[in-house]
């Protein structure tokens, strides 16, 4: 291992691992493909980073940030803060969706009931 | 033709308070027919006003007070009655007041009628908080809509026809207050404020619990924003 720096050791390690589990919850059907691309990204993001030192350095100089450690954050932060906001939108629309059904199980259930009232009343 | 009324009283766990409240309604406007909307309740709710002769949809879920409200409209729509009216289960409402709230919407002369405890002196005294609040949604909807709504936290109303078609597909979910009725407003819809007693609540829990206290300025300020400036889907 003499051309590799521990963290990249690490780093691709982590990096692998994160795609394997990724892709065997895709498998199981724990996770969906729409989902799995985000973090399949992710991955990549951390393997090119974490393993190329050259353009980690070179990103951190066109960015003007002062450590290559505040590149890795910078990024990691942002991709945190857009899945959140991801996920905040979805669920804002899951909430809508899920009253919109909960509200005509309500009056489907009220029908049936009516109906099965009448037909009682007066068999056929 | 008379109108036909439907009176929705939307219901989270109220069992103890719903029985006074329903003989209540019958003995004051007995033409009029009842909905409980029965909030996903973990008590006895839905058997009770059942038993007392309500019509009873239930949530599976809890929705929330404006949900159940919703939900109400949706029924009322279907079943072809001309006008909703909104009331409380606590006990807060009283039925006595139903003619004089009814009276301008049946008349033709506005399309949503708000029983208000601010338009003559009522002798409603609310906590310093509660009381704030009020204060700064009137003025909020004052500001919006350029004349006053003086209470625009009331939950007695009654609407026509024409405003339960729009609210039964697009209404706040957990507090129909000031931002339903600039939303209203601004849809061409008459409001009018009608002097109503209200009382204090005689059994259960109200909706608004101390975490909602805390959220409710800042959701329902940004609702009213957003009903100023979004576009009436």
């Amino acid at each position: 291992m003499f051309f590799l720096s521990r963290t990249q050791v690490i780093t691709a390690l982590g990096a692998v691992l994160l795609a394997l589990y990724v892709l065997d919850l895709v498998r199981r059907r724990k996770l969906s493909e729409e989902y799995s691309l985000l973090w399949v990204m992710a991955t990549v993001v951390i393997a090119v980073l974490g393993f190329s030192t050259p353009l980690l350095t070179w990103i951190t100089h066109a960015l003007g940030f002062l450590g290559e450690s505040s590149t890795t954050f910078a990024f990691g932060l942002a991709f945190s803060l857009a899945m959140l906001l991801y996920h905040s939108l979805k669920q804002s629309r899951l909430t809508l969706e899920n009253h919109a059904l909960a509200r005509e199980l309500t009056l489907l259930r009220d029908e049936v009931e009516t109906l099965r009232q009448a037909g009682s009343r007066e068999p056929r | 033709m008379t109108a036909r009324v439907l009176v929705v009283i939307p219901a989270h766990n109220e069992q103890a308070s719903l029985p006074a409240t329903l003989a209540e309604v019958r003995a004051q406007a007995p033409t009029v027919d009842v909905l409980v909307v029965d909030d996903g309740s973990h008590d006895d709710t839905a058997r009770v006003a059942r038993a007392l002769g309500a019509t009873v949809v239930r949530h599976p879920v809890n929705l929330g007070v404006g949900g159940a409200l919703q939900t109400g409209f949706r029924w009322a729509c279907r079943h072809g009655y001309d006008i909703a009216v909104q009331l409380d289960a606590d006990g807060q409402h009283d039925p006595r007041y139903l003619e004089a709230l009814l009276a301008p919407v049946i008349a033709g002369r506005s399309d949503v009628s708000i029983g208000s405890r601010f338009v003559s002196s009522t002798g409603y005294r609310a906590p310093w908080n509660r009381r704030l609040g009020m204060l700064l949604f009137s003025g909020v909807v004052r500001l919006a809509l350029g004349r006053p709504i003086y209470d625009t936290t009331s939950g007695f109303r009654a609407y026509n026809r024409k405003v339960i078609e729009v609210c039964q597909y697009d209404f706040p979910k957990d507090f129909p207050d000031a931002p339903l009725l600039i939303a209203l407003a601004r849809r061409g819809f008459r409001l009018e404020e009608v002097p109503v007693v209200m009382r204090e609540r005689t059994a259960g829990r109200s909706f608004y619990t101390l975490g909602k206290q805390l959220y409710y300025p800042y959701k329902n300020l940004l609702a009213s924003l957003m009903a100023l400036i979004r576009k009436p889907i």
